[in-house]
């Protein structure tokens, strides 16, 4: 890949002055891809066969080279968000028609850029005389301009006559000293005006009625037959490059742009040549499931995981498991044989569905990724390839997305289930979606019908015969429906059905809402919390992670006494923005609400602060991020919730029964730089120490050590605090280059970040998102669970033996020399 | 003392080469080891002197019968490890509280003797057993016993070894289990 050998040399730069990672390990637990999103211009390169490379310009201002030949990235230009890196046209690349840019296309550099006088844009084109292009026109709604190719400079600006109901759409150039524009008075005629090249003045205007739309020569007329992605879309717009072979007929090849965003490269004789994914470069959600275990690893599971029944089974039970590894290993070890034994082009590594299974710490997972076009993909973690599409039709582009994980790989007969809720902004009413996150397929499990819009779904621990969790869909009416609706798990419901509550947040009212469900599955209103909308608008509202499991149960004072941690699984987080944004009145409110009581455990009010604010919830604390306008700056806060040095009950957390409020401790510190987006790191069992991996702006991520952000951090150093191992209060918080995860593959325009736990305690991964994707494994604790990575068997095991039998024959010689001396 | 009776000897072979024994010279070494005397070097079978015994004798006297020193040596057995104390206090004053190699030899040797010697307290009493305040002496050594491994666990305190602050049982502490649950969101 051409892409690579720039890369390598900055990273052999760079490895020089950061040492997280070893020059060997580039590459073997992470993996990057770029994406360019939705193609909006697309053009080739040069008119004949042997041209490699694709121009496109997306939806998401990007410009970038394709290799046509393999589809990857040449070179790609990430412009600012929003509609200033808006591209209008693609031939020389307009932006805005403000701008003019002229890029070199082999290596994608900047040629000369020019600032046009801002009108909005209509048409462009190149205008040439016989032969040569010279000079580009642009085309605005009230004036025509002519710039020189070579260096952008303005040649002549002329205003083009009857502006205001003349709608002037179209430029062209035939390639003498003239340039026509076309223009359309709605409904009445048509009028030419033709100016000359040399200096705009206008020679002759035409006019002339409306004419038919019927017009081009048809060179070609063939029809092209090509397979189409049946998981796919439409296709939605095509972009056809003829030219003339080398034996006079004309070949084409085409790019083919679809629904779902995929681009597909065809080639002549309908054959695809490759595609492109394009919808990943905007991915909503995703979920990290667990591959399935293979048929000798369920059979272990299940056989212990049955309850024992006396000593003398128990044993059977173990021989007989041992028999089963001893039958598969042999299996293992004739197949590697086989395989050694046979040409190395033929042993085929790729990742198909087929072969999944769970390998031994269950580091490798299938990602779930919803795009906001609509599709769904399963990527593999370990090497990143795609192993199944779907599409779903007619999802509306401001659909919600919410992916459900109900049932896991670890109940083996049954196939594992997720659940897609879609809703649709506009009308509110929800479609499910319920598939297989292995395979890709749909399940043929009956779906409950959503007559009314759905608010907000809850997962429950309610679990059916097959091993299902309990989705249960909130409607308008405040009613609930539940899905799988066996009669086991309705049986289940209206007996718990007292002690489920769920909370409904509505940021335009201002209001959190909390609800109880009763035995019919209607609900009861039972606590509400109002903010006025004319003070502060909600922003966000974090509850903790359920599958998170924290460790310890206090934190351990230097004079040996616990200082228990407050918590509440309950707890939300509530982010409130104040709606005046002057920097001297703007103030981020933050409030810990408890979601079945409604009682607000703490307030806090930072003035002068304004967002966007990112936070995380985790544990017992709460880290936010804003930029304070007073010091204009970006600081940290972290929150920590704390019960004293006393539990008030230790085997039971009802929230209908806590009668004291939790201490509160609170730091802030400065940060250096802005923050796109932030998440904590989560393993299996919490003993790992936290880290929260902060996306930066310029594509790094920061993976930083909790540790820093304390609010026990003392600010006078006593002999306890340091028992405790606490760091001094400092109020800037360094970022170090060593804590980056991603050493030089840096992510353009970071959206999310997403961390699962796997089967080691020290490892967590990680995938973050945005227009690219990246995936990798982070080590809060280093690796203590592990062997290191090269670690030297042959080297120790020779040097036991060797010593060993060093031992055994200087024993043996000793005895001799004894029993000698013995004799004389 | 070979060299007398060498020289006696001597001056027999000299007189007839045949070594006849006088009646009334005492031979406090043979004669045939003069010979090989060098060539082997203490194997020399010597005479030892009248009245000297090879091997230890013994002791057939009559025990010493004497009430006070009896008395005086069981009390001597009983309040050993109570005159140890004082030692061990000023060892472990000198081993100071941090967790290193010589503290806990020195804390594990202090709580290991006690206890060894409660264990053997049937041999001890059968040291006793020749005084009548047999009873009160053997109560006096095992107080005694019991003070130093008391001690010993005084010191394992002090280097904050001993299980007493609700830290150490942080890690038995289940997490709570949930009573009611919830869940919800912002209006989708």
């Amino acid at each position: 890949m051409a892409k690579l050998v720039p890369l390598l040399a900055v990273f052999f730069y760079l490895v020089c002055v950061s040492e997280a990672v070893f020059e060997d390990q580039v590459g073997k637990f992470d993996w990057r891809r770029q994406y360019v999103g939705k193609v909006l211009f697309a053009s080739f390169d040069s008119p004949s066969q042997s041209s490699k490379k694709l121009f496109v310009a997306t939806d998401k201002n990007i410009f970038a080279s394709l290799n046509s030949r393999t589809g990857d990235l040449f070179w790609r230009h990430v412009d600012k968000m929003g509609p200033e890196g808006a591209v209008d046209t693609l031939l020389v690349n307009a932006q805005d028609g403000r701008l003019l840019r002229s890029w070199d296309t082999n290596v994608g550099g900047l040629n000369w850029e020019v600032v046009l006088d801002t009108g909005s844009f209509q048409a462009a084109c190149f205008v040439g005389i016989q032969d040569t292009v010279k000079h580009v026109a642009v085309l605005k709604k009230t004036a025509i301009s002519l710039h020189y190719l070579s260096n952008g400079h303005q040649k002549w600006v002329e205003n083009l006559p009857d502006s205001d109901t003349v709608k002037y759409q179209a430029v062209y150039s035939g390639g003498g000293e003239e340039v026509f524009v076309l223009g359309m008075v709605p409904h009445s005629h048509l009028t030419i005006t033709v100016y000359s090249l040399e200096d705009g003045e206008i020679i002759r205007q035409v006019t002339g009625p409306q004419l038919s739309a019927d017009s081009g020569r048809r060179l070609l007329d063939t029809t092209v037959i090509f397979p189409l992605d049946a998981n796919g879309g439409k296709p939605q717009k095509l972009y056809v490059h003829a030219f003339l072979k080398k034996d006079d007929s004309v070949g084409y090849r085409v790019l083919v742009q679809t629904e779902d965003h995929a681009l597909t490269f065809i080639q002549q004789p309908g054959r695809v040549v490759w595609t492109r994914e394009e919808a990943l470069a905007d991915v909503v959600t995703m979920e990290m499931v667990d591959l399935p275990l293979t048929g000798t690893q369920a059979e272990l599971e299940g056989e212990f995981g049955k309850k024992a029944d006396g000593l003398l089974p128990m044993v059977m039970k173990r021989l007989s498991s041992q028999v089963i590894l001893l039958q598969a290993w042999m299996a293992h070890l004739w197949k590697l044989f086989y395989e050694a034994r046979k040409p190395r082009s033929q042993i085929k590594n790729e990742v198909t569905i087929e072969t999944l299974s769970r390998d031994e710490f269950n580091l490798q997972k299938m990602m779930v990724m919803v795009t906001a076009s609509g599709k769904l993909f399963g990527i593999d973690s370990k090497s990143g390839t795609i192993l199944w599409k779907h599409y779903l039709e007619n999802v509306q582009p401001n659909a919600a997305f919410k992916l459900i994980v109900q049932r896991t790989t670890a109940h083996f007969p049954h196939p594992p289930q997720c659940t897609l809720l879609i809703k649709d902004k506009d009308t509110g009413l929800a479609t499910l979606h319920v598939f297989n996150p292995i395979f890709g397929r749909k399940s043929q499990i009956s779906l409950p019908a959503l007559p009314r819009p759905i608010l907000q779904s809850l997962l429950l621990p309610v679990i059916d015969q097959d091993y299902a969790k309990c989705l249960l869909l909130v409607d308008d009416q405040y009613k609930v429906t539940a899905f799988p609706s066996t009669k086991n798990v309705m049986q289940q419901l209206q007996e718990m059905a007292s002690s489920i509550f769920f909370y409904l947040v509505d940021s335009e009212q201002g209001t959190l809402s909390g609800f109880r469900l009763r035995k019919d599955l209607s609900s009861e209103l039972i606590w509400e919390v109002v903010l006025p909308t004319e003070v502060q608008k909600i922003v966000a509202v974090k509850g903790k992670r359920p599958s998170e499991h924290v460790h310890s149960q206090g934190r351990v004072m230097g004079d040996r006494s616990v200082l228990y941690k407050y918590l509440n699984p309950n707890l939300l987080a509530v982010v409130t923005e104040s709606t005046d944004t002057h920097p001297e009145r703007a103030f981020v409110g933050m409030f810990l609400v408890d979601g079945v009581t409604g009682r607000i455990i703490h307030e806090a009010v930072q003035r002068k602060a304004r967002g966007p604010i990112h936070f995380v919830h985790s544990e017992n604390w709460v880290v936010y991020e804003y930029w304070n306008t007073k010091s204009r700056r970006n600081e940290f806060s972290v929150l920590e919730l704390f019960e004293g040095t006393e539990l008030y009950n230790s085997t039971v957390f009802s929230s209908l029964d806590r009668p004291h409020l939790p201490q509160v401790l609170q730091q802030s510190y400065i940060f250096p730089s802005p923050i796109t987006t932030m998440e904590a790191t989560l393993t299996e069992k919490g003993i790992t120490s936290r880290h929260l991996l902060v996306g930066l702006p310029s594509g790094a991520i920061l993976s930083l050590p909790k540790m820093f952000l304390d609010p026990r951090r003392p600010e006078v150093v006593n002999e306890h605090s340091r028992e405790e191992n606490l760091i001094p209060y400092a109020p800037e918080m360094p970022i170090r280059t060593e804590w980056f995860i991603n050493y030089n593959q840096t992510i353009s325009r970071l959206k999310g970040i997403y961390t699962a736990p796997s089967g080691l305690e020290s490892t967590c991964l990680v995938v973050a998102y945005g227009l690219d994707i990246y995936q990798t494994r982070v080590y809060p604790s280093k690796q203590f669970d592990v062997l290191k990575d090269d670690y030297d068997y042959v080297l120790i095991s020779s040097v036991l033996f060797a010593l060993f039998f060093a031992t055994m024959i200087s024993k043996r010689l000793a005895e001799v020399k004894l029993l000698n001396r013995a004799w004389r | 003392m070979a060299s007398p009776g060498g020289q006696g000897s001597g001056a027999l072979s000299t007189r007839g080469g045949v070594a006849r024994r006088m009646k009334w010279a005492l031979e406090l070494s043979l004669g045939n080891t003069r010979g090989r005397g060098d060539r082997q070097s203490n194997q020399g079978d010597v005479m030892y002197p009248i009245g000297y015994s090879d091997k230890p004798v013994p002791d057939t006297s009559i025990q010493e019968t004497d009430k006070n020193l009896v008395e005086k040596r069981c009390w001597d057995v009983a309040l050993g490890p109570l005159k140890q104390i004082p030692m061990n206090l000023f060892i472990m004053y000198m081993s100071g509280n941090t967790i290193s190699i010589f503290p806990i030899m020195m804390v594990c040797m202090m709580a290991w003797r006690p206890i060894q010697a409660l264990m053997s307290m049937s041999a001890t009493f059968k040291l006793l057993e020749n005084s009548n305040q047999q009873w009160l002496q053997g109560l006096v050594y095992s107080v005694g016993n019991l003070l130093g491994s008391a001690l010993a666990i005084y010191k394992c305190q002090s280097m904050g070894l001993l299980p007493t602050h609700s830290s150490d049982w942080l890690a038995f502490i289940e997490p709570p289990q949930r009573v009611e649950i919830m869940g919800g969101g912002m209006v989708l």
